[in-house]
């Protein structure tokens, strides 16, 4: 390569990379500003927080977390939240692991045909099955309980989660549980003693998706539970038409509340992400 | 693997959605072509209250011998379907709102806006962040997927409160001369829901896309600057063919998402120039307490997204097909 | 120790005290005892609106709960759908009562989800001292218990109505003409009047309120037919496409919430809202502007007619596929709805025991019926009219529509529903299943 060629390659490689950060930074403000702004005003009486014109500084108070937490037990909301959400993930991942394995490894057609439905049911807008949900649960006396919003999260979830990790199992070659079964091992013997352990990355960003939709789901949740057995987000739904200022701002301590976790989360699990991302769906 | 294992294997995932999708599909199929209308008789009835005695002419429920109102059930056809779609014959010459078609209108508008905008701006961010020092990636990341992982309601609320009157962006705008009132009018408040849809995927495309670049084969990137290839001609000839089955991917997950728009048009403008399909459907069942014209709108939902999937799934059909 | 003990235990110790402070024992006899120690069991659950004065009784019903009993009251917007749907279930309703508005009240007890209780009323009704006016009788039978009311009054800065010298404005012209002063003379009131005019309830409240002013009919006497797609109903809209000018261009998107937020920011010089908001306008951690907003009667819309406006009252009510605990649950309505309780929380709403001591903005229901105002409208099939109206009246607003179109499309969507709810919209004479 000639010299100047070389010169105006470095230049431009470093201008690509000003420009990178240029864009980088730009959508960090983007994406960071309204959480920021929520939190900000969650902090504010109501006279400050919507006050017209704006205001840029104001007095702090914590008292709308502390009417929300406590006077309105939100920690109950929470309590449901974390119990639904453990469930929908375990319960998905354990049915999800076994049916992406057998997809992986079996060659029928019935397998195919499981996918593509599998696909068509994930376009379902939820919204189309609430009709019949209400009217399956109050026949058989399930209505407003957990077990029947984490049965409901987790077939909805199913699709995405099978075809996912079936993408993942088809990654590791046949021969692992092939010499697991030569040594004597059943099917299930082999799928987990061989297979499980090796599909950690790609576990945890399914499971991490799972988490995603149960943590936030809001139609489902506020059509089939009420009060005390209330996910976080159907219990803040009410701020959306606050009757009460005081109960609009601890929606808005509550909106916050929600987000907390999940910023905690993503940032333990950005790199299981990316890794489990990499070796899976981006393959197939 | 044998037949009967992969029956084993694959059953309870495959009994869960049987149960809790295609059975409950059905049930909305049945539900949309009956109607069960309670029978009412007119009476007079004096009525008093705080505010004085009056006499109101009422048609009100009868009850059978056990004290439950009556009501009767039966298959209407697609009564139903011709209310939601404004073709309701039974009065000549009457206006008449074909709700449906509102609502698939708008959201065939997000959904074909929002999709190329994410697909862009996803791999410019995810070329732009595989620039940044490693040191500073983790981070980087952490923070720009902040929209996707927000709750939908959260996020659409946070938007709603930096955009209302006399919020953070108005005000801003303001300052330089640009008065815009967000939620007064149909081409802003789409225009915010579009925004918000924008916002919330980017973060997915971007790490799909980023996750790709990880994988791009190095041996045919020194093969191309070995030739003399620009970055830009590496990146047309290289990288985004890698990544092409990764935008087919994306923007199928992403058409699914889009179509089933609800948040944002609940929190945003309450359904004020902007009905989603499934925003119709929630409203019916919910608020018109009518759930068999909500299962006719359910029902609509469905074809529509049908029509929208099938140039796509064919895509999808065709790859999988190979790995059997 | 068994719950028996420690009730006989505690009500010797109530009685001891009693005796201690004075009290005789005819007193303590009269006054019920607090609903903690009546010894009641199970489990009551309740359902609201999300309104301060319900949070406050569903505060003091919650502290109902006791050894054996527990309380429960979910407030929430939705509570009005929820209501219909748990109501309407073939199984046992999940709540016992629910809050509802006098609209909510008549669409529940047309479709017979309602539980009369005449009796509960007749056995404890005179210990709690219940009112007869709070008493909601159909045909004689105790169907609710009124115990807030309601309607809309107008709203505005006395401080710069005085300075520009403006009179309270009787009828909406006036209300303009102060309007236009006031934008002409202040730099802050770009937009004077605020007003909901949010697609749905608030649009179609507006409207029912103008359309009544003007003495219009809803439907055809005696029947469910509707007739509100006339001249009246044109100049309704007409009317309230007049505000526009005057109020911000967010308008068709706010709501109750919006429009306090305007005035008690000084956004807003004036506006027709709920008196029961009002007090919210004098507290400094809500408003800007506490104490500078007066009201007066919601305006007419002709010369000297009544005020455009409507009383409502809000109640509770019992579902008919309620569960066993009937009793329990009157016993822990009786003591959030008693005389203690409106004392405790007097300024949070308008209530209607005699007790109520009206604050600065209680007057505000008395003065809109002394001038004329009506009730809203009982019959069941109103909600139904009400609701498509909301559905289509911005269209006319903006412009989109003709006002007549729009009307004529309620109109008709009105009958398509109502004949789904199994009225009978277009034959007078036609009842049940004949």
């Amino acid at each position: 390569m000639q010299p100047s060629t070389a010169a105006s390659s470095r230049r431009s490689a470093s201008a690509a990379v000003w420009i990178a950060y240029a864009v980088v930074a730009a959508w960090l403000a983007l994406s960071s500003i309204p959480v920021l702004w929520t939190t900000l005003i969650s902090l504010r009486s109501y006279v400050d927080a919507f006050s017209a014109p704006l205001k840029w500084i104001a007095p702090v108070t914590w008292e709308h977390y502390a009417r929300l937490w406590v006077d309105q037990r939100f920690y109950v909301n929470f309590g449901n939240t974390a119990v639904v959400t453990v469930s929908v993930v375990t319960i998905s991942l354990t049915v999800g692991c076994l049916a992406g394995y057998a997809l992986a490894r079996f060659r029928g057609s019935i397998g195919f045909w499981l996918l593509i439905v599998a696909l068509v049911f994930r376009a379902l807008p939820h919204s189309t099955l609430l009709p019949s949900f209400l009217a399956m649960f109050d026949a058989v006396g399930l209505r407003d309980t957990m077990l029947s919003l984490v049965l409901v999260l987790v077939a909805i979830n199913q699709p995405f989660t099978i075809w996912m990790l079936r993408a993942f199992f088809a990654g590791i070659p046949q021969d692992l549980d092939d010499a697991a079964m030569v040594d004597g091992c059943t099917r299930l013997q082999a799928f987990r003693r061989v297979i499980v352990p090796v599909m950690w990355p790609g576990i945890i960003t399914t499971g991490l998706f799972s988490f995603l939709l149960a943590y936030n789901d809001f139609l489902i949740s506020s059509a089939l539970t009420n009060a005390d057995r209330m996910t976080m987000p159907a219990a803040i739904a009410g701020s959306i038409h606050a009757e009460s200022e005081a109960l609009l701002m601890q929606g808005i301590a509550g909106a916050v509340s929600i987000t907390v976790p999940l910023i905690i989360l993503v940032a333990i699990f950005q790199r299981q992400i990316v890794s489990g991302l990499t070796q899976g769906a981006v393959k197939g | 693997m044998r037949t009967s294992e992969f029956a084993r294997f694959a059953a309870p995932s495959a009994v869960l959605m049987l149960m809790l999708l295609a059975l409950p599909l059905a049930i909305t199929l049945w539900l949309s072509v009956r109607q069960c209308t309670p029978l009412l008789e007119m009476a007079t009835v004096v009525q008093t209250g705080p505010f004085g005695t009056e006499t109101i002419t009422t048609q009100r429920a009868r009850f059978d011998q056990i004290g439950r109102p009556i009501e009767s059930c039966e298959v209407v056809g697609l009564a139903n379907y011709r209310q939601i779609l404004g073709h309701d014959s039974a009065d000549a010459g009457s206006e008449q709102r074909n709700e449906f078609w509102e609502a698939l209108k708008f959201t065939l508008l997000y959904t074909l806006s929002t999709t190329p905008a994410i697909l862009v701006g996803g791999l410019t961010l995810a070329l732009a962040v595989n620039l940044v020092t490693q040191r500073l990636k983790g981070v980087v990341i952490a923070a720009s997927l902040l929209p996707f992982i927000i709750t939908p309601v959260v996020g659409a609320l946070a938007i709603k409160w930096m955009f209302r009157d006399s919020g953070l962006v108005p005000h801003l705008l303001g300052q330089v001369g640009l008065h815009v009132f967000w939620m007064a009018e149909a081409w802003s408040a789409r225009l915010l829901i579009i925004l918000y849809g924008i916002w919330h995927v980017l973060p997915f495309a971007f790490i799909v896309f980023y996750a790709g670049l990880q994988s791009v084969p190095q041996d045919s990137l020194e093969a191309a600057t070995l030739d003399g290839a620009s970055s830009w001609q590496k990146l047309r000839f290289v990288t985004l063919p890698h990544l092409a089955p990764l935008v087919v991917f994306v923007t199928l997950i992403h058409v699914m998402d889009a179509y089933r728009v609800f948040e944002p048009v609940l929190v945003l403008t309450q359904g004020a120039f902007t009905a989603s399909v499934q925003y119709l459907t929630y409203y019916i069942l919910m608020q018109e307490n009518n759930p068999f014209k909500a299962s006719a709108a359910a029902v609509l939902t469905v074809l529509g997204i049908a029509v929208l999937l099938v140039p796509l799934l064919r895509k999808t059909w065709r790859e999988q097909r190979k790995g059997f | 120790m068994n719950p028996a003990r420690r009730h006989l235990l505690r009500a010797t110790a109530a009685g001891a005290v009693a005796a201690a402070s004075g009290q005789s024992m005819a007193d303590t006899v009269s006054t019920p005892p607090a609903c903690h120690r009546l010894g009641l069991q199970g489990e009551v659950n309740l359902l609201g609106n999300s309104f301060p004065a319900i949070q406050h009784i569903a505060r003091i019903a919650e502290s109902c709960s006791s050894a054996g009993l527990r309380v429960r009251f979910k407030l929430t917007p939705q509570a009005r759908s929820e209501t219909e749907l748990a109501f309407g279930s073939s199984r046992v309703s999940p709540f016992d009562a629910a809050v509802v508005s006098m609209g909510v009240f008549s669409t529940l007890h047309a479709r017979g989800r309602l539980y009369p209780m005449t009796d509960l009323v007749r056995k404890h009704g005179e210990r709690y001292r219940l009112e007869e006016r709070m008493l909601v009788r159909v045909d004689g039978e105790v169907m609710a218990l009124a115990f807030m009311q309601n309607t809309q009054n107008l709203y505005l800065r006395q401080d710069l109505f005085e300075r520009h010298r403006l009179g309270v404005p009787r009828t909406y012209a006036q209300m303009l003409q102060a309007a236009a002063v006031i934008r002409r003379a202040e730099h802050d009131f770009a937009f004077p009047i605020a007003q909901g005019f949010a697609k749905g309830f608030d649009l179609a409240t507006e409207f029912t309120n103008v359309f009544a002013g003007l003495g219009g009919r809803f439907f055809e006497p005696g029947t469910a037919k509707p007739v509100f797609a006339n001249d009246l109903g044109e100049q309704a809209i007409e009317t309230l496409r007049s505000l526009l000018p005057f109020m911000t261009p967010n308008a068709l998107a706010s709501n109750a919430d919006d429009v306090m937020n305007q005035l008690q920011q000084g956004r807003a010089a004036m506006g027709v809202l709920w008196a029961s908001r009002a007090a919210r306008m004098d507290d400094p951690v809500a408003s800007r502007v506490a104490g500078k907003v007066a009201f007066a009667a919601a305006p007419a819309v002709r010369d000297g007619g009544p005020p455009a406006a409507h009383l409502w009252w809000d109640g509770v009510v019992m579902p008919r596929n309620g569960g066993p605990r009937r009793e329990a649950t009157f016993l822990v309505m009786m003591d959030m709805l008693s005389e203690a309780a409106v004392r405790s929380g007097n300024d949070l709403t308008i209530w209607v025991r005699s007790t109520f001591k009206p604050g600065r903005f209680g007057a505000g229901v008395e003065l809109a019926r002394l001038a004329g105002a009506r009730p809203w409208p009982g019959e069941p099939f109103f909600a139904l009219a009400h609701q498509e109206l909301g559905k289509v009246l911005p269209d006319a607003l903006v412009g989109d529509q003709s006002a007549r179109s729009v009307l004529r499309t309620a109109a008709a969507a009105y009958v398509r529903a109502a004949r789904d709810k199994g009225f009978t919209p277009d034959n007078a004479r036609a009842g049940g299943a004949a």
